[in-house]
């Protein structure tokens, strides 16, 4: 028998489009994966998942046994948590536990559900007057009482507080010391690559790689080498970076800019919020910004080390930097690179 | 797949802490008491009255009770949890049934006696009651599962409970618009036909034709009931 979750040969169309062409993925226990999407996609897959929708073409199956063949089976051993979920907005948190920990029969106790959702002061507190993390917070608590071998989540820190996040990414690596297979379906890059061991981007052009857990390092000679003919030729230089608004070129002075992120390819520039599809590619960026104190912290992204404010340490091995803009944008930082950062700022 | 009483059981007990602190619908349960009290000021309280009374109770809190929970499960997205638990929908349904059949016998309890009401048996007019309960939870579940919120719910359950708590007040009018003779046979007037010849001494033997009667509203409003619930599937 195969364990864990297997989408093989799956394929979705409606109507004249292709929402996705067909793909195989296999979840096996342990593993956790994300699939960053558009909407219409996401919510294609979520239905697919719990079999209100049927796929053109192939199948789901959870340890070798799909939705039709065994309902019973395939229900206990993969849950979704939503993100838009509905709670009992009167009830006290912890009567809502104790409502599912009934309902499911489950072995868990409330003492460790409030302790891993980080809301044991919230325990006599009704569900309406938390705020909008700490409602996510109950969510993950329900899914925690389920404990389904396949756990999937949708978007599960989109708009929530570091608090929140910080309980989700221990949740995260908790489930896969429990050998369980988590699925995450977000349309937010970067939260996908803070948690996920693989990256994978589902779109009409099928299923795509995003990010493997191992980087390649080749990349780092070839940099330093030309860092040092850059400085040879310092004086100046014109640094203004050219984007593409409609069809004007737009320059920008490279302190303006917050972060650039890649995109298949593309990358754009982040600047308060907005982003500008760059002309240059994200290694051309890195060389022309590295001298003015910007650092390549991800495969995919380069950040503004003057805007970064905090560093934060997820797990042993998961970083995010935490920019100081408005919206408080967080960006991964890879193990590698963090070396390097500290490097940097001179911490050993 | 199996009817477990546990999970009923723990949706009774969720529907109950989430009802007590619900003023939309506490505050309804308070309308039939509320004209108990008022009523009972009176000299003589007719059998009528007691049953206006009771027929209301019937009205606003088995039928509206029920259905607002049903459609509030729907309109806050707590359904699909439910439903994607292994609570079946039997379950789901046979919980919230149980939360109105305690609420709607407490409160025709409560405005009995508030009213100085006193069967001549009580055996006869308490099953009565208990079984046109039914009837009414049914009906209730079945508004529950036609709307999808509160307020579509509450809309839909005011015809229901007008129809079927003042019919009796329209069987003065039967005599000029024959149309309307239908109102005898709604379940409501058969009750209160049934108490009124209790107090003149009728045994269950003389009773049978308002007991099958209203077993056959009953009938009717569960299939009814089946019928959109086969339907709908809980589009949740």
């Amino acid at each position: 028998m195969t364990e864990g979750l297997i989408f093989s040969n799956l394929e979705k169309q409606t109507k004249d489009n292709i929402l996705f062409p067909n793909f195989d993925l296999t979840l096996a226990p342990g593993e956790i994966v994300a699939i960053y999407s558009t909407l219409n996609v996401r919510k294609m897959l979520l239905d697919l998942l719990r079999g209100k929708a049927v796929p053109s073409n192939g199948k789901i199956s959870v340890h070798g046994k799909t939705l039709e063949e065994e309902k019973k089976a395939y229900m206990s051993a993969v849950n979704i948590c939503f993100y838009e979920e509905g709670l009992y907005e009167r009830l006290k948190v912890e009567d809502y536990f104790s409502f599912f920990i009934k309902l499911y029969d489950s072995g868990y106790r409330m003492e460790e559900l409030l302790l891993d959702t980080q809301l044991q002061d919230k325990r006599r507190v009704r569900i309406q007057s938390l705020t909008e993390s700490e409602k996510r917070r109950v969510h993950f608590g329900r899914i925690i009482i389920q404990n389904p071998d396949v756990f999937i989540f949708e978007e599960p820190d989109l708009n929530v507080d570091m608090e929140t996040r910080r309980v989700y990414v221990n949740l995260a690596k908790k489930l896969q010391e429990k050998r369980k297979a988590s699925l995450i379906l977000t349309g937010n890059l970067e939260n996908a690559l803070t948690v996920a061991d693989q990256v994978f981007r589902l779109d009409e052009n099928g299923l795509h790689v995003l990010q493997v857990a191992e980087e390649e390092e080749s990349k780092k000679e070839e940099v330093h080498t030309e860092e040092k003919d850059d400085e040879a030729i310092k004086p100046f230089q014109f640094n203004k970076i050219p984007t593409k608004v409609n069809e004007k070129i737009v320059l920008f002075d490279p302190q303006e800019i917050d972060y650039v992120e890649s995109n298949d390819g593309q990358s754009n520039i982040y600047i308060k919020g907005e982003s500008f599809p760059s002309l240059f590619t994200l290694n051309e960026l890195e060389i022309r910004l590295q001298h003015v104190g910007f650092f390549r912290c991800h495969r995919s992204y380069i950040v503004n080390l003057q805007k970064v404010r905090e560093v934060i340490t997820w797990t042993r091995n998961s970083y995010s930097l935490i920019l100081d803009d408005k919206a408080k944008s967080s960006i991964p930082l890879s193990k590698t690179k963090m070396a390097q950062l500290k490097e940097m700022l001179g911490l050993k | 797949m199996t009817f477990s009483m546990k999970r009923m059981y723990a949706i009774f007990q969720k529907d109950v802490r989430d009802l007590s602190k619900n003023m939309y619908i506490t505050t309804t349960m308070l309308m039939p008491l509320a004209l108990a009290i008022f009523y009972s000021t009176m000299d003589e309280v007719t059998m009528d009255m007691h049953y206006l009374i009771i027929n209301l109770c019937f009205a606003a809190v088995g039928v509206f009770v029920q259905s607002a929970i049903i459609a509030e499960e729907k309109e806050k997205n707590t359904l699909r949890g439910l439903m994607l638990s292994p609570a079946t929908l039997p379950e789901i349904l046979g919980g919230k049934s149980l939360v109105t059949l305690v609420l709607t016998m407490a409160t025709v309890l409560i405005c009995a006696l508030l009213m100085g009401y006193e069967p001549a048996n009580y055996m006869i007019v308490g099953g009565a009651i208990l079984i046109s309960c039914f009837f009414y939870i049914a009906l209730g579940t079945l508004v529950g599962l036609l709307t999808k919120s509160v307020v579509e719910a509450s809309v839909l359950a005011l015809p229901v409970m007008f129809i079927f708590s003042f019919g009796s007040l329209f069987l003065t009018l039967i005599e000029e618009y024959p149309i309307l003779s239908f109102i005898e046979y709604l379940p409501s007037v058969q009750l209160v036909e049934l108490a009124i010849e209790v107090e003149t001494g009728a045994v269950f033997a003389d009773l049978w034709s308002n007991f099958a009667i209203i077993l056959a509203w009953i009938v009717l409003a569960s299939l009814l009931t089946a019928v959109v619930y086969k339907k709908k599937e809980m589009d949740a």
